[in-house]
């Protein structure tokens, strides 16, 4: 297995063949040379960390491309923005760079972290888990402050405290981990404050101020707090708390509104403070090991190729289902559901990288025009393509699951779909006349993620006489599965080994457990990893946002004018049989249910 | 889907409307020569004006019966009972009527030529098999053939009037061969009950006749025997010739002449080698034509029984996903590897008269590669692949010495232990330059290959002990990932790997992610390892093959035009390395072969992919 070696390394390692040696102290470049599989045959030809943003030179980032691009000059964000613009500009033969004076950089100049809600949820089991992941792992410079803020009142040793109860170390890499972690807490401070006080964000500033201590300061804000105070802890933030002279960036979370109008509402706020390239709307999923491994899939495969389009392809499915309702937290849901929930962002994000033409370049603006492209060539979802479903409750082994109306944060009345399903079609010479279908729901009879690729029959088959009646049984099919146990398989016809002929669908399969003994990192590291470096693949863009949202919103709007009932089914079942039908009216079949045995 | 298509089932298939219909066609053949219309073709049309719904079973296309109801029409039911079933039943009779018909036309003639077979429509239950194993003291015989005959006997897939009968010059009792057999006979390991009772009453219907291979009378003296036991029921008769080529004339003479049924089939099956060039395999075929019809003649070629052979076809035709991807447009290079670990050990003598090329290359690994090449046949039907298989062997260039890189293994010591070089065999002159090891290049000048090199690799006494195919695919064009693999691009391509033996697997290399953060490519194997996935225990290809000699299914035999073709590709190279005794590389036993087949490969841009790091 040779391991190809790594370019677009995310870490601050950058090593050539030639100045591998110099860069051995760089914890996080060793990790990753120690994580090749096989290491008979490195060939380093990394690219170097800071090419990264010094590509902001050339603005693929944005302006160019953007739809809603910044009009305005002033504000101080964009002054002070992405500070890598007073780097030198390293414009670079592969391997020959000035590495010194990179490195000089690097030792100068530091990033600050602020958790906006540091006593939420997300920000305990996620944020911070994978902050310290990043540390653990060497991955984040070395001179870095993360701050907490929120408005309970709070001492950075309470802060710590609570941090310390979420962190972990890597199964597979316990040494020092207590060591490692109380170094992290050392870095961890807590600023409490109102969401909309300027004067408690120029505070913060002056402590980030000290922490700094003069070096250039870049500043990551990771706003986990409610929708409705989004625009105002920006406004303080950019205003009061921007870096003066590195960049400033914040992260955002979902939702990003509830329609079009709310949406493009949202962004205009924002952008009244900040810069598109400085806005990073995160979509976790986007971060998911085989999300990303999609495109290596699709893209370094010339297997592949051929076959991503109409002519062999017969019905692309995205599947997301979990096996708990809201459990007392259906309050936020409520006013969402599961349409905007998962469908609109997560699986629609999966859809347009799975379907987008091959970009340029693997560059974050070249694949997010492509995901805009494709996103723009698709039909508003209409009515009669969508099935809706709510859970009703459900008494098994004695055990009464409740239904999503007997949870006390959700109106008795809620007609909001806690399942969905939807028949999306792409008007482009590649996919038109294939049906993208789109399955999510809560309380189901199981918890995964997957994208089911159906191929089509085989024109004449000679073995058709071999296969029964049912020849959809016998189509090929490429799972991807993104959750649990990631793992890639692609169903193909076989002969059952054995006098006679009789085939049989077997899986030639790659389960990452087997084949990949490292834990894979939680989608959070990544993403904070890449805003950190300025990485906006995975990022959503305003434009693509909207496309997105453009698609939805009529059918939204549509359900709830009509007040439209959901199709109830029983909590842990497989979720409403209308779903079927909706498959069936375009042919195809839901590949999650057959009656096959899974691997 | 699991439609369960077992020739098992068909202890009938004596009468199995396609062996009806290519033995009759072929005994219709035979006159052709005599007259000037085509008869065939003219019984064809009676017969559709007096069963006109029955037409399509009829036709022919290349001179070659279309069987088009074939034994896989038997359907999606219990394997032991489909005789039963209504539609067999009245697809039988259909044709038991056309055959009448045919038979009324040909009863003339068919009496003229010594083996020409009669078809006779006896009741099941009234017919009975005899199976010869001329040779049966030999090797093959020992470990190959009683022991397969057995497996399928175990299997329930023999009739249930059976009997074997030894035949060798050999002095010995049915109670010796008996004993000898016995020895070697295994239960499948999955399956293990009354394992003892069976073997015994297989060894019960296990009988020897010792005779010469030449000898008109000892023949005539087995036929009195097989008489005896077929107890007057129609008999049909099946001849395994395990016999050196210098013999096997003599033998088919005797048996045809002699032994032949009068009431049912007889067919033979004939090992490797077919002769040891174009000149020599067309003088025993004719030798052969002169007692046995084309459709008597069973070229067993082992390596196409072979379990992943057999699926090749089910992964190219009953896949999708494979379809566009099978030519020139996505397929680099294709590579047939087939490797022994060990020499000729002390038996040399045969192996030094034909060498690699003709003792692997020009049978096994050709038929491999004419299956892989092959455009879609019409159907699955013997006739449809052969005819495929024939046209794309007559579409390869010939072998040229260029393309070729032979090598003889030397003497070599090894952790204390020494290994004889393969002139050092007793057996083997001591200035012997028979190649043990060969790599040759191919070219297949047809649209849907042309320019692709296939590329073949055989050996002895290697490293390892394997044979597989390897489906190298090209480069991605404009591979967006360029930067992450680093400076061989070669390590980045697909490639699907069919691994006949041993373990046999598919797999096919991608490139993925490795998880972590950054981007790092690697490639990983989407597999499908045989032995975790079927835990059945995978029958030897003797089986396969005897069975399908029993019931006629021809597609997995060498037809004579077949044959042919593959002889002419390799004959003017094999005649150029004896003219001009080329000294094969030598390389030391146990090692990976001579490095010139690096070079060939280099020569055409690519890359062994069995040597590659990764394996």
């Amino acid at each position: 297995m040779a391991a190809f070696s790594t370019s677009m390394t995310h870490c601050p390692s950058s090593s050539s063949s030639s100045s591998a040696a110099a860069f051995a102290s760089n914890s996080c470049a060793i990790n990753r040379i120690h994580q090749q599989i096989a290491l008979s045959s490195i060939r380093l030809t990394r690219k170097l960390c800071l090419r990264k943003p010094s590509r902001a030179v050339h603005v693929q980032d944005g302006a160019s491309t953007m739809k809603v691009s910044p009009a305005k000059n002033d504000g101080p964000a964009k002054i002070l923005k992405d500070g890598m613009l007073s780097v030198p500009p390293v414009i670079l033969p592969e391997e020959s760079i000035d590495i010194a004076s990179l490195d000089l950089n690097k030792e100068s100049s530091t990033v600050s972290i602020t958790v906006v809600g540091a006593s939420g949820d997300l920000a305990k089991k996620k944020i911070f888990p994978a902050l310290f992941a990043l540390y653990y792992e060497g991955c984040l410079p070395k001179h870095f402050t993360i701050f907490g803020y929120a408005r309970s009142k709070m001492s950075d040793a309470e802060l710590r405290t609570m941090v310390s109860k979420t962190l972990t170390c890597r199964i597979d890499q316990r040494e020092n981990c207590g060591e490692k972690m109380d170094q992290f807490l050392e870095r961890c401070f807590y600023h409490p404050g109102q969401y909309d006080s300027q004067e408690n964000f120029l505070e913060l500033d002056k402590k980030l101020k000290e922490h700094e201590d003069g070096r250039v300061a870049n500043r990551l804000f990771y706003l986990s707090i409610p929708p409705n105070i989004f625009i105002d802890a920006v406004k303080c933030a950019s205003t009061s708390a921007s870096s003066a002279n590195g960049w400033t960036r914040v992260i955002v979370e979902k939702p990003f509104g509830r329609d079009s109008e709310s949406s493009a509402a949202l962004t205009r706020s924002l952008k009244q403070y900040l810069d598109e390239d400085q806005i990073f709307r995160i979509d976790h999923y986007l971060g998911k090991e085989l999300v990303e491994n999609l495109s290596v899939l699709r893209f370094s495969n010339l297997i592949f190729e051929p076959l991503w389009s109409r002519q062999y392809i017969r019905s692309v499915q995205f599947i997301f289902a979990e096996d708990f309702g809201t459990e007392g937290r259906g309050g936020y849901f409520d006013n969402y559901g599961i349409i905007r929930d998962i469908m609109q962002n997560h699986l629609l994000q999966m859809l347009a990288l799975f379907a987008m033409e091959t970009p340029v370049s693997l560059d974050a603006e070249d694949i997010r025009n492509e995901k805009v492209k494709v996103l723009r060539s698709m039909r508003p979802l209409r009515l009669e393509d969508v099935v809706t479903g709510q859970y009703k409750s459900h008494t098994r082994g004695g055990v009464k699951y409740p239904a999503y109306t007997d949870d006390k944060t959700v109106p008795n009345d809620s007609l909001t779909p806690t399942f969905a399903a939807a028949a999306l079609f792409i008007d482009n010479a590649r996919w038109d006349g294939v049906p993208f279908l789109m399955k999510a729901g809560k309380a189901l009879h199981d918890r995964r993620a997957e994208i089911r690729v159906q191929f089509r029959h085989v024109p004449g088959n000679l073995y058709n006489k071999n296969i029964g009646t049912d020849l959809d049984l016998a189509t090929n099919e490429l799972v991807i599965r993104v959750q649990p146990d990631e793992a890639i398989y692609l169903k193909i016809n076989n002969k059952v080994p054995g006098l006679g002929m009789r085939l049989d669908r077997s899986n030639l399969n790659l389960l990452y457990a087997a084949r990949y003994t490292k834990e894979i990192p939680d989608a959070y590291e990544r993403l904070l990893l890449d805003a950190m470096e300025g990485e906006r693949r995975l990022f959503i863009r305003s434009d693509e946002l909207d496309a997105a949202w453009s698609l939805f919103t009529p059918v939204l709007k549509d359900l709830e004018e009509k007040k439209v009932v959901p199709e109830y089914y029983p909590y842990g079942s497989r979720g409403p049989v209308g779903s079927h039908y909706l498959a069936a009216r375009y042919k195809v079949r839901w590949g999650d249910v057959g009656s096959e045995q899974e691997s | 889907m699991a439609t369960q298509i077992n020739p098992c089932c068909s202890s009938s298939t004596t009468f199995s409307p396609s062996s009806l219909n290519q033995e009759t066609f072929f005994s219709a053949k035979l006159f052709n020569f005599s007259r000037k219309s085509s008869p065939s073709r003219w019984v064809f049309k009676i017969h559709s004006r007096i069963n006109p719904k029955n037409q399509f079973e009829l036709k022919s296309s290349n001179g070659y019966p279309l069987n088009a109801v074939s034994l896989q029409d038997v359907g999606p039911n219990n394997v032991m009972n489909q005789s039963h079933l209504p539609s067999f039943n009245s697809l039988r009779r259909l044709f038991l009527i056309s055959c009448y018909h045919f038979l009324l036309a040909f009863r003339v003639g068919a009496a003229e030529k010594p083996l020409a077979k009669e078809v006779v429509l006896p009741e099941q239950t009234g017919s009975s098999l005899s199976v010869t194993i001329v040779g049966a003291s030999g090797d093959l015989a020992k470990k190959k053939i009683f022991p397969a005959l057995f497996a399928l006997f175990y299997e329930d897939c023999l009739p249930r009037n059976f009997i074997i009968f030894g035949y060798a010059r050999t002095l010995m009792t049915d109670e010796e061969l008996r004993e000898i057999i016995s020895r070697t006979l295994t239960c499948r390991i999955d399956k293990r009950e009354n394992c003892g009772d069976k073997m015994e009453e297989f060894l019960q219907r296990c009988f020897y006749h010792s005779g010469q291979y030449n000898s008109k009378e000892d023949f005539a003296g087995l036929n009195n025997e097989l008489k005896q036991k077929e107890d007057g029921k129609s008999s049909n008769r099946l001849f395994y010739l395990s016999i050196p080529p210098d013999i096997f004339v003599d033998a088919v003479r005797c048996a045809s002449c002699e032994a032949s049924s009068k009431t049912g089939w007889t067919r033979v099956i004939v090992e490797k080698p077919f002769g040891r060039d174009l000149e020599s395999s067309a003088e025993l075929t004719r030798s052969l034509k002169k007692y046995l019809a084309e459709d008597q003649i069973f070229r067993i070629d082992h390596y196409l029984g072979k379990e992943l052979v057999e699926n090749l076809s089910v992964l190219r035709f009953s896949n999708l996903v494979f379809e566009p991807l099978w030519s020139r447009n996505y397929i680099r290079n294709v590579q047939f590897i087939f490797s022994e670990d060990f020499g000729t050990e002390g038996r040399g003598g045969y192996f030094d008269n034909y060498g690699i090329i003709r003792d692997i290359m020009q049978n096994h690994l050709l038929q491999i590669l004419a299956l892989f090449a092959m455009e879609t046949p019409v159907s699955l039907d013997a006739e449809d692949i052969r005819n495929e298989k024939v046209k794309v062997l007559r579409s390869m260039k010939r072998l040229c010495l260029e393309d070729v890189v032979t090598g003889q293994y030397k003497g070599q010591s090894k952790g204390g232990k020494s290994y004889l070089g393969y002139t050092e065999d007793p057996t083997v002159p001591n200035n012997s330059v028979t190649p043990t090891f060969a790599a040759a290049a191919f070219f297949i000048d047809n649209a849907r290959w042309d320019g692709v090199p296939f590329l073949m690799k055989a050996g002895k006494a290697l490293n390892t002990r394997r044979a597989e195919i390897r489906v190298q695919f090209r480069h991605v064009p404009g591979n967006l990932y360029k930067r992450s693999f680093g400076m061989d691009m070669d390590k980045a391509t697909n490639e699907l790997v069919l691994r006949v033996q041993p373990d046999e697997a598919i797999y096919l290399k991608i490139n993925s992610k490795v998880p972590g953060l950054g981007m790092r490519l690697d490639r990983s194997d989407l597999n499908l390892l045989y032995s975790t996935r079927y835990p059945k225990e995978i029958p030897d290809a003797y089986e396969r093959l005897l069975l399908d000699a029993i019931e006629g299914e021809r597609r997995l035999f060498i037809r004579s035009d077949e044959l042919n073709a593959a002889w002419s590709i390799f004959t003017p190279l094999l005649k150029e390395l004896e003219t001009k005794k080329i000294a094969p590389e030598l390389y030391p036993y146990g090692s990976r072969g001579p490095v010139g087949a690096h070079y060939l490969a280099a020569k055409y841009n690519v890359r062994w992919g069995d040597t590659a790091g990764d394996e």
